[in-house]
């Protein structure tokens, strides 16, 4: 660990000899910023995960097939070889729980479920053919969030401000926040910093109350005793990493500093009271609560001030139908209804000030779900829902360095598999790094002996189809 | 050397005795050679030991002749007395290499004229070995025989060719036909011959790239089949490289029955459940996709017939998950040039990145163009600040002031950043004079000036600008109506 930056710095070429890239950076400011690899398109990224994998069926996934088809056995051939999380025996089709109609030039197809997200469609780019090869929540959602399935490797967000470090230094480059109900199954290490100085940790900031606990300097401490407590702990730590050099002493340095500095800047940041009435009510956000429009209201602030990586979760897109939560008619309707209305007002703030050109907007769940309705333990159940579904699922990108208002991939008649341009997580994240200004395979960190890099070792594609 | 070894007697009978399954293998290989018929499982079990068994056979005699040479010289001469020992085990080795190798074959259900002339070239190796082993005895024992000094070393060259050829064609077997030449690069490859395996699938009229079964079911059978049903391994009698071979069948007779889809013993195959005995690809191989046996039930249903067109299958899958080729491109700088272009200004960036971090920055590291993000200082950055941008001002592509302190007292300055290409002004206390002044940043395309007290008056400057795409305008004193004059009003953003 201790020797990790000495020895990246004094070895400059890869291991196919082309020059690395140069990430190293004064000690005392890990996150300052450094110019991306090439002309970026986009300069920070707002990710909304929905966890629990919204069902593309019920929402942007159009099947007449599957409408005909509704309620007649599966046929073998989809189940032959295939694993599922419930279904068991031979499930029956399910066609769309809601009606869809065209919208916009592009003619998208949509389901009445997100009437408001529906008139920002001609700014969407689609892609329908997303695949992953883990079928639960937790393993699913790390891959999609770090690149890999298991625990221990640095999030999207880390290896983007280990790359580009953050403009602002009064507030965290890489903030997450969480709407209420749960912490996703995949845990903090979502947002984890695996091998890298976890210094580029994302921040997870609290959605009502202070942002940050303990931010503010205890009562009868004067900011300018605060500061010189903090400067006594700072030549100390100065000496310590003299000694030893190891970068978390200089994490700890700068996250003392941050914290410093965040006293003001964050509690702003975070304060939608300083959002006018008609702006909060076009979120349909009520300052105080722990919600998914709060978040949005605040992650468009946070683009406002430069924070680079501005990672949204809601929850509870788990719509199995095993009970009225988990379910195609209870659970998902209220979950559609929580994230419509939020998700286009931000499309629409950040469009209005011109923020949508260098921001770009990510939406997506960590796998699809089933064209069969689940029939857990062989039975009809209750309610309505579809089992996990990694063959096929779709996600959606806006705003720089993507075209606006196409599709891309395709999945067959019935929704089920890939026929068309499949699209792996590791190149969704070689697009996005390509579309921050980086060739994923030259945005590595050495740890255990290999230049590590968020893709991973297989071939990952930039889907540069979408590119703008 | 030991005593007995030495012994006439003794080593005729250990000659006889190795000489004997030698034997019995060439009647097995003769009389009953492998058909492509599967048999008993629990020989197979011995039989898949064969590739395991061949490698020590193999390398003690590539060692025979190496001992041979290294003992003729002057600093290994004790070598020469371990030849004859390394000879008897290679011999031993292969007899039962050869013998599990028989094994495989018969009862693995393996044919084809790869598995003969593997077959062959490693029953000779046997045979060349024990040959080698007895005329070596026979020549260093008691000053030995003209001839057999003479045809020792060609039976031991032969041997090692032998070895040589039956090793690359079991490698060929397990592996794959190309798997040596398949990276290699071109001259060499067209040196080998590679490509020119005569395995190459045949394109009769039957099955021509531009018919449905050479476009879509001949590419499947090549990904998914061909690599145990192929002219020079075919198992259990199939072929399935080319449309007439898959015709005619197996063993068990046809596998498409055209029209039939039940009746094909080809699609039953591919779509039992995994864990069936009769499930092919077997061993976990991947198994087709349903788009794929879609692809294959469609042609059956349509006739099965090999000269039927690409497309005149209409109900057919469409041309299975294809990947579009476009690529992205990565600009890889030369940095000596970089670093010329930035030469005249390095100085003055590192002098103001001191004085404000985080502010100003190259626009990437391919690039002399600057980019400015003043927007997180806030108040902290105002008309004094942007004063010192002065020296720079023609080589900033993009900057951003939101929220900073700047007033109308920087439109000079900012009038002469003529390379910007985005402007953001939101929510600072700039007006009508700046944006007028804005009339010669012909590659200005973005510019925002939400939140600001700008009002239409300054619109026809910017109507005049040729590279501009978007005015964001919103909460300003220009609003949507018709006073807007046209060649602006598309581009306004309210």
């Amino acid at each position: 660990m201790a020797s990790s930056p000495a020895f990246a710095g004094a070895l400059k070429l890869a291991v196919d000899g082309t020059p690395r890239l140069d990430l190293t950076r004064d000690p005392k400011n890990p996150l300052a910023a450094l110019p991306p690899q090439f002309a970026a398109k986009a300069k920070r990224v707002i990710y909304l995960h929905m966890a629990g994998a919204p069902s593309q069926l019920e929402l942007f996934e159009y099947k007449p097939e599957l409408v005909r088809l509704d309620g007649q056995d599966c046929p073998a051939s989809l189940l032959a070889g295939k694993r599922f999380a419930f279904i068991t025996g031979v499930p029956k089709l399910m066609g769309p729980q809601y009606p869809f109609h065209q919208v916009g030039e592009s003619g998208h197809w949509i389901s009445d479920r997100l009437p408001h997200l529906e008139k920002h469609l001609d700014e969407l780019c689609f892609i329908k053919s997303m695949r992953t090869d883990q079928f639960n929540h937790a393993p699913a959602q790390l891959l999609v969030q770090t690149g890999n399935a298991r625990l221990g490797y640095p999030s999207l967000g880390s290896w983007v401000v280990y790359g580009l470090g953050t403009e602002n230094q009064n507030l965290p480059g890489f903030i997450v926040l969480i709407s209420g109900g749960k912490t996703p199954d995949g845990g903090k290490q979502l947002w984890g910093t695996g091998f890298l100085p976890s210094v580029y940790q994302g921040v997870q900031c609290r959605s009502h109350g202070e942002p940050v606990l303990y931010l503010n300097s205890p009562k009868d401490v004067t900011v300018s005793e605060r500061r010189s407590v903090l400067d006594a702990i700072d030549e100390l730590n100065q000496q310590n990493y003299a000694e030893f050099g190891n970068p978390e002493t200089v994490t700890r340095i700068a996250q003392y500093e941050m914290s410093f500095r965040m006293q003001m800047d964050a509690t702003d940041a975070m304060d939608i009271h300083k959002e006018s009435e008609t702006t909060r009510a076009k979120y349909g956000s009520k300052p105080g609560e722990s919600s998914f429009a709060n978040n949005c209201l605040v992650a468009r602030r946070l683009a406002e001030r430069g924070v680079r990586f501005i990672q949204l979760y809601h929850w509870g897109w788990d719509s199995h139908g095993s009970n009225a939560g988990d379910s195609l008619n209870f659970g998902f309707v209220k979950r559609c209804q929580e994230v419509d209305q939020p998700i286009a007002a931000l499309l629409s703030d950040l469009k209005d000030r011109g923020l949508l050109e260098d921001t770009l907007l990510v939406w997506g769940g960590e796998f699809g779900r089933t064209s069969m309705r689940e029939n857990r333990s062989g039975q009809v159940t209750k309610f309505t829902g579809r089992d996990h579904h990694p063959g096929a699922f779709t996600m959606w990108m806006a705003g720089g360095g993507v075209k606006p208002g196409i599709t891309h991939g395709q999945t067959d008649d019935l929704g089920y598999e890939i026929v068309k341009d499949p699209v792996e997580i590791r190149d969704l994240h070689a697009t996005m790094l390509h579309i921050l200004g980086f060739d994923h395979h030259k945005l590595n960190y050495s740890f255990q002996g290999l230049d590590q890099k968020l893709t991973s070792v297989k071939p990952a594609r930039v889907v540069a189809e979408i590119l703008a | 050397m030991i005593p007995w070894l030495g012994d006439t007697r003794a080593r005729r009978f250990l000659g006889f005795t190795t000489l004997v399954p030698i034997m019995v293998l060439l009647g097995l290989v003769i009389f009953a050679p492998p058909d492509g018929n599967e048999r008993a499982q629990f020989l197979q079990f011995f039989g898949r030991f064969h590739p395991l068994s061949v490698h020590l056979p193999i390398a003690l005699l590539m060692l025979a002749p190496l001992f041979e040479l290294a003992g003729r010289t002057r600093y290994f001469p004790y070598l020469l007395s371990a030849v004859d020992f390394v000879l008897g085990l290679a011999t031993c080795g292969a007899i039962v290499a050869a013998a599990l190798g028989w094994l495989l074959a018969r009862n693995g259900g393996f044919s084809g004229p790869l598995v003969t002339q593997h077959m062959w070239a490693g029953l000779s190796v046997a045979g060349a070995a024990w040959l080698c082993w007895i005329l070596r005895a026979k020549t260093s024992t008691k000053g030995g025989n003209a001839s057999g000094k003479k045809l020792y070393p060609a039976i031991l060259i032969t041997t090692v060719a032998l070895v040589s050829f039956a090793g690359h064609r079991g490698g060929q077997l397990s592996q794959g036909e190309n798997y040596l030449t398949e990276f290699a690069p071109a001259p060499i490859a067209s040196l080998l011959g590679a490509g020119d395996s005569g395995d190459v699938p045949t394109n009769s009229p039957n099955g021509g790239a531009n018919t449905y079964y050479g476009a879509r079911i001949q590419p499947l059978l090549n990904q998914h089949c061909t690599t145990c049903h192929r002219r020079s391994k075919h198992k259990s009698n199939l072929r399935l490289d080319s449309f007439d071979a898959m015709m005619r069948g197996g063993k068990h007779g046809p596998v498409i029955k055209a029209g039939e889809i039940k009746g094909s013993e080809l699609l039953r195959r591919v779509t039992l459940p995994q864990s069936d005995d009769d499930f092919m690809p077997p061993d976990n191989r991947r198994p087709l996709s349903t788009t794929d046996v879609k692809i294959i039930e469609r042609w059956i249903a349509a006739g099965a017939s090999g000269t039927v067109g690409t497309d005149a299958l209409k109900d057919a899958p469409p041309i299975g998950a294809t990947q579009s080729t476009a690529e992205a491109k990565f600009e890889e700088p030369d940095p000596a040039t970089v670093a010329k272009e930035r030469a005249s200004l390095a100085p003055t960036v590192a002098e103001l990145q001191k004085r404000f971090p985080n502010v100003l920055d190259y626009q990437s590291r391919a690039s002399a163009d600057l980019v400015v993000t003043a927007s997180w200082m806030g108040t902290k950055f105002g008309d004094s600040e942007m004063a010192a941008l002065g020296p720079l001002s023609e080589r900033i592509v993009s900057a951003d002031f939101t929220n900073t302190a700047i007033t109308e007292k920087s439109a000079s300055i900012i009038a002469s950043m003529k390379h910007l290409r985005a402007l953001r002004l939101m929510h600072t206390k700039i007006g009508d004079t700046t944006v007028q002044g804005l009339g010669s940043l012909d590659l200005l395309e973005a510019l925002n000036i939400f939140e600001t007290a700008v009002t239409p008056a300054a619109l026809p400057t910017l109507a005049r600008l040729p590279k501009l795409q978007h005015v964001y305008v919103g909460e300003t004193k220009i609003v949507d109506s018709a006073s807007v004059p046209q060649e602006i009003r598309q581009k306004l953003i309210f």
